[in-house]
């Protein structure tokens, strides 16, 4: 008898361990809601969300994905051939212990790896605690199952130091099986079931406009509860997705709000919603601390309220949130944060009405006018006297209809308009607007939890739209875009709807317009969040820009991995203090590209980098810099191709 | 303490839709520091406006339905004169201190206080129970940010004035709960009201073009010197003294017109 002979049967031991641990788990997720999932479908495309889409996430971190995939790799690898250890003839061939041998040094390799991540400092992102102990328990386990397994493989010559061995290598295994309750190895099991019933399937489907992964899913306003309160509130397939979590910390390293020095960071929120099932926290949590972290009471349970100042987490870190995604595009395990911050959010808005009173302001301004900033409807188009502005009542009908939104009422965000509209003209563009009858779309009060409010204008506008004819409604606003584009079709509205930047890139593509060229400008383009990461369109506003010349330079962050300017989510209206603004932090990487000017797509972009004081660059709508080109080109005199004359307003 | 938010017919000063009043808004608060459960009235057409109140805090709402233009002041008063000699007497009255709707003239509260026979206090922008059994100490709100203390016996009916506490944020959820019981306006008895506060409202207003108003902080005086205390003038006495502060003041400079 020979200690590798045991091997097999520490596997399966391991294995009974962990099915019973992982059982206390599925205990819990069984409270949470019903969900419906496509099984077969999910785990059919399991090994391609796996090594395709994980994978890619994962690999944005080399040294994270050097390590996981040897580390996981040999320890499935040994694990499944040590299986085979059962058959005796199998186990009687050398040839097949040094198949073993070979996957757990396999797995060494790569725990080596993640220890130099963590030892002698670990990255300031990761966990500690039982997290910083992990690759020791791998460790011992590898390279005891190694040694046992070479011994056996070269005819058990000392079975006495192979006993020696195995011990160690078998504590190991078991500690690490004991883990995936509560502990590191919880993520292995758990992230493998959340792949399969992944609550966003689509995100998935490549092919797919992004926005439809990203839309928030309508809320039933007659359910007996209104939002998440407790962990029974979530689906159970979203209780299985905190239970996912690897706290490798790249969501919080990616969070405006974090950088900010606001008390919220995404990694704690998801490790206290994954421990709040569980009754609390089964070993203290071992990440940063929520920056100026606010004190709690710590009562946790599957039926005690999560956000409350006597619960896991505070509700200035349910506010803090921009909404931005950025920790939803980072996380390896494809945890959906923002779906569970706005359903905690409903609970508190439209059941408690506990929201923070400065953000109370705009919805009862919705309630009232349906119009955040309390301003009529009808004064919407004042900001376009003198222009040609056609309204879409006197004509019935256009090619596009023209989305104003809220930078109508917005000193700033009508310049970025006017410019606009004055190309759409000089193009012959073939658009109207809905005037006084445009309702705000309800972006805001949706991301405040406060569904019924945007439910009732995504209907009201929903009914106005069909009114009218168009091909397609066009935007300056990436917010409305995203409500409209994604969120209305659930109210019955499907429309085509299109971003100014894209829009415009359109127009100078063919021709319809003739900018000069702004050659010997420096410019950076900052992504907003809405257009960027939720709706995937990064290349349009750059193709612009390029075309007029402009030398562009990009910063550390962007596309769909670009930094929040802090204008989302109504993280401006609820106003959470932190150490410093988001939208200066931002300002600080746009400095650091050396441009002189930053554009932008986005009035509330516009709105948070103008509010930035001190020497810092100019900040343009694309449109507003397309309208200049066009102009500067205008006033060239031979040579030039004549722009069209503005029609009389 | 039992206590009851009359709830008006206010429309939005932006939309011009029904709406709740703030200030109503703001009386509910205070009427939660006071009951665990308040409830409200509203007398009117529709509860459109005035049903959001559920979500700002009260409990239950009482509508009694009233035809459109028909003066809600008897309805009010049967409906409280019953409250009040009911087992559970209502101890105090909110109500906002100014009309916010179409017609609305503000001066119901003043009315009802005169048909139930009821103390009325302005102007409250806090309220606690008084130390002695049956009383409530009441902060009113005076020009110039000034508050003065009031211990009134109860019960009272009180106007809630707009430096009063914010109103607690709208939870749909919490309006979704509130119970709504709906009256029928001819199973109220009618409280016998006097004659004038029935008179129904006769349009004879005329529009005038907007002009610019004089300030009234510049000139006019703020402390109540003890000369502009009448108590119990007759009627016509009171608006010539009223007239004669305003002009001697500025406020008003148009002689008879
Ligand atoms: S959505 Fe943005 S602000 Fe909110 S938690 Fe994620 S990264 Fe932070
Ligand atoms: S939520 Fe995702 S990104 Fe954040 S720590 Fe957990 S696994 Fe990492």
């Amino acid at each position: 008898m020979t200690a590798a002979a045991f091997l097999p049967w520490l596997v399966v031991a391991m294995l009974l361990v962990a099915a019973v641990q992982i059982g206390r788990r599925v205990m819990l997720w069984r409270a949470g809601k019903p969900a419906t999932i496509d099984w077969i479908v999910g785990l059919k495309a399991l090994p391609k969300r796996y090594l395709v889409d994980v994978h890619h996430v994962v690999d944005r971190d080399k040294s994270a994905s050097r390590m996981h995939v040897p580390t996981a790799g040999g320890l499935v690898l040994a694990c499944g051939l040590l299986g085979f250890g059962l058959v005796p003839a199998i186990a009687a061939s050398r040839l097949y212990w040094a198949l073993v041998a070979l996957a757990f040094l396999i797995m060494a390799a790569g725990v080596v790896l993640e220890a130099r991540r963590r030892y002698p400092r670990a990255l300031p992102r990761l966990s500690l605690g039982r997290w910083q102990r992990l690759p020791v328990y791998l460790g011992v386990f590898a390279a005891g199952g190694f040694l046992t397994a070479l011994l056996a493989a070269l005819g058990n010559p000392l079975p006495a130091l192979s006993f020696l061995l195995f011990f160690p290598a078998a504590a190991a295994g078991l500690a690490l099986a004991a883990t995936t309750a509560s502990g590191p190895m919880r993520h292995a099991l758990a992230g493998a079931t959340h792949l399969v019933a992944h609550p966003r399937p689509r995100r998935f489907d490549h092919e797919a406009p992004k926005g439809e992964a990203t839309g928030l899913r309508p809320l039933d306003l007659e359910a007996d509860k209104l939002g998440a309160e407790m962990p029974t509130d979530f689906a159970w397939n979203r209780l299985l997705a905190f239970d996912a979590c690897v706290q490798c910390g790249r969501c919080e390293a990616a969070c405006p709000a974090f950088a900010a020095g606001q008390p919220l960071s995404p990694k704690h929120l998801i490790a206290d919603l994954a421990a709040a099932s569980g009754g609390g926290h089964a070993r203290t949590y071992a990440g940063n601390p929520y920056p100026n972290e606010r004190q709690i009471g710590g009562t946790a349970g599957l039926h005690t309220p999560i956000v409350s100042p006597d619960g896991l987490v505070h509700p200035d870190t349910l506010w803090s949130c921009t909404t931005c995604r950025a920790c939803v595009e980072e996380c390896p395990m494809m945890i959906e944060h923002v779906d569970a911050i706005v359903d905690l959010r409903r609970f508190q808005t439209m059941e408690l009405g506990a929201i923070p009173m400065k953000a109370e302001e705009p919805l009862a301004h919705y309630r009232g006018c349906d119009e955040p900033s309390g301003r009529p409807l009808f004064e919407r188009t004042d900001f376009a006297a003198g222009l040609s502005l056609p309204r879409i009542v006197e004509k019935g009908e256009a090619e596009v209809l023209l989305w104003l939104g809220q930078a109508a009422y917005d000193l700033r965000g009508q310049r970025t308009l006017k410019a606009l509209i004055q190309t759409l003209n000089a193009a012959g563009v073939d658009f109207a607007v809905l005037g006084g009858q445009e309702r705000d779309c309800g972006d805001l009060a949706r991301r405040l939890g406060d569904e019924a409010t945007f439910q009732r204008l995504a209907k009201a506008n929903v009914e106005t739209l069909s009114r009218y004819r168009f091909a397609r409604i066009l935007t300056a606003d990436p917010h409305a875009l995203h409500v409209i584009r994604n969120e209305y079709p659930a109210f019955g509205g499907t429309y085509d709807v299109v971003h100014h930047t894209a829009f415009l890139a359109e127009l100078v593509a063919s021709g319809r317009v003739t900018p000069a060229s702004l050659a010997g400008r420096t410019i950076t383009y900052h992504d907003p969040c809405y257009l960027g990461r939720y709706n995937g369109e990064v290349e349009a506003p750059r193709a612009l820009l390029d075309a007029l010349g402009l030398e562009r330079r990009e910063m550390a962050r962007s596309g769909k991995r670009s930094m929040c300017c802090g204008g989302g989510g109504g993280a401006p209206s609820a106003d959470i203090p932190g150490d410093t603004r988001i939208p200066d932090i931002r300002m600080g990487q746009i400095k650091d590209t050396g441009a002189k000017t930053v554009a932008v797509a986005c009035p509330q972009c516009t709105a948070m980098l103008e509010g930035v004081t001190g020497e810092r660059p100019e900040v343009k709508d694309v449109a507003e810099l397309l309208w200049e080109a066009i102009e500067a080109g205008r006033r060239k005199p031979a040579g030039a191709a004549p722009a069209r004359e503005l029609q009389p307003a | 303490m039992k206590t009851i938010v009359l709830l008006s017919e206010a429309n939005d000063p932006i939309s011009g839709r029904p709406h709740l009043s703030r200030l109503e808004a703001q009386a509910i608060g205070l009427a939660a520091n006071l009951d665990k459960t308040p409830q409200g009235l509203h007398v009117g057409p529709s509860e459109e406006g005035a049903s959001a109140a559920l979500g700002h805090g009260l409990s239950g709402l009482d509508v009694v339905e009233t035809s459109v233009g028909e003066d809600p002041l008897p309805a009010i008063a049967g409906f409280l004169k019953n409250a009040l000699n009911g087992n559970e007497p209502p101890a105090l009255f909110l109500c906002g201190r100014r009309g916010e709707g179409g017609l609305e003239t503000g001066i119901v509260p003043y009315l009802l206080a005169e048909a139930l026979d009821l103390p009325i206090l302005a102007d409250a922008v806090a309220i606690r129970p008084g130390e002695v059994q049956g009383t409530l100490v009441v902060d009113q709100a005076m020009a110039k940010g000034a508050r003065r203390r009031v211990t009134v016996r109860l019960p009272v009916i009180a106007t809630v004035h707009a430096l009063a506490p914010p109103p607690q944020p709208f939870a749909y959820g919490r309006m979704r709960r509130g119970e709504l019981r709906r009256h029928r306006a001819d199973m109220i008895p009618a409280a016998a009201t006097s004659a004038e506060s029935t008179t129904p409202v006769v349009g004879s207003h005329e529009e005038r073009p907007h002009r610019a108003r004089p300030k009234l902080m510049r000139t006019s005086g703020t402390s109540a010197g003890s000369h502009n205390l009448h108590v119990g003038p007759e009627p016509d006495e009171a608006a010539r003294l009223i007239l004669a502060y305003l002009e001697e003041n500025g406020i008003r400079r148009y002689g008879n017109d």
